[in-house]
């Protein structure tokens, strides 16, 4: 087991009322597991993988990574943001070795390191560009180098296709899938939040499904279709609504 | 000239939408799926009809032979083909030659937008070079250095 949620609630004050916003929360994350969380908008999904990289901290409840309390700062976590968070001032190359630098990674391996997986996610030829001359695509493909770069055992990805259009979405997802399916690259499992089902279910092997507010876990589905996977397959459908049946 | 203001990626994602549906897809369905409008979709259907990839009749798109074959491929193998499609572009050649012909292989970016200009009728040539530079820097052939304001070949690797 490489990660077990445990008993996790999240409660916030607002104007002095308690707002439950995760209520007791327990599923266990195994290798090759790619997790996709689901549910409306509001049930804390995005709160809860919060918790689960360590950023935030549950009222109560824990997190153990291989067996230990999760930390803000474990470099075997790594994490795709929905709005990329490049630093703008930095080339694509610059943000990658940032995060390497992070870790005290010499200068001539960060080189090494960051040159690969920008091979990896195909940025080459984007290496001394900024952020600001990328399409909303080219910049989560510097999102992904950056979190694989430091080859993470979990990879935690927030809504990562939601701000980019349909097509380039299409794309990524189907290269981010081809490299889940490369054997000698990172991560070992996946845990990514969406509220597209359709994605969820072209994507992940598990489907943990939210309740709305408080979020609670009202389904976890082993997804049994074969890969690759096709949208226009009357198999892919009938998951698609079974998860909608699900949460609606 | 008429050129596609449509990323790569773009390109691709259509590619692998109408391989989803056999191969073959009326233009009509794939805006619906996409929930795009009929317009926003068929800039990527010109580009993709201008690389080789599919072939449009009477609203179908269908996929081409190279279509197949590089859909079968990896993100690394994927990158060597679209440098072929690319650098077989009609403008990209033009643009290429002119770098060739200049001194350092470099061209200022106020010319590149001429150049663009005289050959596509348009009063957007900004985002047409951002659309430029994103294929050819995909394909490995053109880069832009926003510092110097300057586009120059790449080497071949």
């Amino acid at each position: 087991m490489l990660t077990e949620i445990r008993g996790v609630s999240k409660t916030y004050e607002s104007d002095g009322n308690k707002i439950l916003a995760l209520d007791n929360i327990n599923f266990q994350v195994d290798d090759n597991d790619f997790i996709c969380i689901v549910g409306p908008s509001g049930c804390g999904k995005s709160t809860l993988l919060r918790i689960i990289v360590g950023l935030e901290k549950p009222t109560c409840g824990e997190v153990f990574f291989k067996g230990e309390v999760i930390a803000a700062d474990n470099p075997k976590v790594a994490m795709v943001f929905q709005n990329f968070a490049l630093f703008p001032w930095f080339t694509v190359k610059e943000n990658i070795k940032l995060a390497l630098e992070a870790l005290g990674i010499k200068e001539k391996e960060q080189d090494e390191i960051a040159g690969k997986y920008i091979k990896a996610v195909g940025l080459d030829g984007f290496e001394r560009v900024y952020p600001r001359e990328l399409s909303g695509g080219m910049k989560q493909r510097v999102g992904f180098a950056r979190a694989l770069a430091v080859e993470p055992v979990l990879l935690c990805m927030d809504e990562p296709f939601s701000s980019l259009d349909a097509l380039t979405s299409q794309n990524l997802k189907d290269d981010l899938l081809m490299l889940w399916a490369e054997k000698n690259m990172p991560p070992d499992a996946v845990i990514m939040v969406t509220h597209n089902v359709e994605e969820a279910v072209y994507l992940a092997n598990r489907i943990i499904i939210l309740s709305r507010r408080p979020g609670k876990v009202m389904a976890d589905l082993k997804i049994e279709l074969p890969r690759p996977r096709n949208r226009k397959d009357p198999e892919f459908y009938r998951w698609v609504d079974k998860v909608y049946s699900l949460i609606v | 000239m008429i050129f596609p203001k449509v990323t790569i990626s773009e390109i691709i994602g259509l590619l692998e939408a109408v391989n989803d549906a056999g191969g073959v897809e009326d233009a009509a369905r794939l805006a619906g799926d996409f929930d795009l409008e009929l317009d926003e979709i068929l800039p990527s259907i010109d580009g993709a009809e201008l690389l080789g990839f599919v072939e449009v009749k009477n609203g179908n798109i269908e996929l081409t032979a190279d279509a197949k074959m590089f859909l079968e491929l990896g993100i690394r193998d994927r990158k060597k083909i679209i440098r072929d499609k690319v650098k077989g572009v009609e403008l990209i050649k033009e643009l290429r030659n002119r770098l060739l012909e200049s001194d350092e292989q470099k061209m200022k970016k106020g010319d590149a937008l001429k150049f663009i200009n005289n050959n596509i009728s348009t009063n957007d040539s900004e985002s047409y070079f951002r659309i430029i530079i994103n294929w050819t820097r995909h394909a490995g052939l053109i880069g832009y250095n926003s510092d110097a304001e300057e586009i120059c070949l790449m080497a071949e690797k």
